[in-house]
């Protein structure tokens, strides 16, 4: 049972870490602290692997909600505002996705993505409601999806 | 229907950042109304792409780490979901972990990366000035001192010459 158990550990491991270790790279900006947040979430894998294996779930959006329960910790260690808003204003649009959406769009796709904020929270610092600013995360995902597609026709 | 899945709270929650009511009503609505599952799975497909998009290779040992600490709670049977937190000094340039005081502590670091407090890099500086400077003194007196060798052995030449005479 246990050995099960960890094979089905080392299964998700080898599917998804590279995936999530990006991710999580990409959040706190150090290769080092995003292994061990890595090790962190892997390591409560063996308790969330029923949800993980249920039919319908999809492994790797559960291991990033795993992972941004951790990194909830992570924005807490900044010792001052000054750090928090250099943290922030690192730029992540290196990503081709994230590069091609508007400013407005990348504010509130960063800000859910990486800084882990509520839509609600990202409405009120933009002074916009929370509709609109979900509507502006449906479509960072429209040009995800269209770029995607566009890829995968060339 | 079309307004619940244009409302945007299905990329809120693939990005899992909705409430927990907000995830039992779409529970509920993945079950009873197909096109809200399809629509989830769509942007689980595009959330994966984003992610293959910036995946990094994590380094061999990481794995090793997990299988003991999984090993370990294994025989221990209990598992703990504490908050285990990382943090950088300064914001980015280090880090420290509250370890629980029933857990293992690392005393071997695998890291072959020295890490060193911002100050030191004024005095790296300095050293490395003070190295061009002394290194210029070095130059400047070799050279002195090869012109006058050459003069001495100029001046010898002379003498002996005199002397002949």
């Amino acid at each position: 049972m246990a050995q099960s158990k960890l094979a089905a550990v080392r299964n998700l491991y080898n599917s998804y870490a590279a995936k999530l270790l990006g991710y999580i790279h990409e959040v706190v900006q150090d290769k080092q602290v995003a292994e061990q947040y890595l090790q962190a979430v892997f390591n409560d894998v063996p308790n969330e692997i029923e949800e993980l294996s249920k039919t319908g779930v999809n492994a790797l959006c559960r291991l990033q909600i795993m992972a941004r329960q951790k990194l909830v910790v992570f924005f807490k260690t900044f010792d001052n505002e000054t750090d928090r808003q250099a943290w922030q204003n690192m730029s992540r649009i290196n990503n081709k996705h994230i590069a091609l959406m508007t400013s407005l769009q990348q504010q509130v796709f960063l800000g859910v993505y990486y800084q882990c904020k509520t839509t609600s929270n990202i409405a009120k610092e933009l002074n916009n409601s929370e509709e609109q600013i979900r509507k502006t995360l449906k479509e960072c995902f429209i040009i995800i999806r269209t770029r995607g597609n566009n890829e995968r026709v060339h | 229907m079309k307004e619940y899945i244009d409302s945007g709270i299905l990329e809120v929650f693939v990005m899992g950042a909705a409430t927990d009511e907000e995830v039992r009503e779409l529970m509920y609505m993945k079950t009873k109304y197909p096109e809200v599952d399809e629509a989830l799975k769509q942007l689980e497909i595009d959330m994966e792409r984003i992610a293959g998009n910036m995946a990094i290779a994590p380094p061999p040992g990481i794995w090793d780490k997990i299988d003991n600490e999984i090993d370990d709670l294994i025989r221990r049977d209990t598992y703990t979901a504490q908050p285990v937190k990382f943090r950088t000094d300064h914001g980015h340039n280090g880090y420290e972990r509250t370890v629980q005081p029933d857990q293992f502590i690392s005393i071997e670091s695998e890291s072959n990366h020295m890490r060193l407090h911002k100050s030191w890099r004024w005095v790296f500086a300095a050293v490395f000035v003070l190295g061009k400077i002394f290194l210029g003194f070095a130059i400047y007196f070799y050279l002195e001192n090869r012109q006058t060798q050459q003069q001495l052995q100029e001046l010898k030449t002379e003498i002996r010459e005199l002397k002949k005479k």
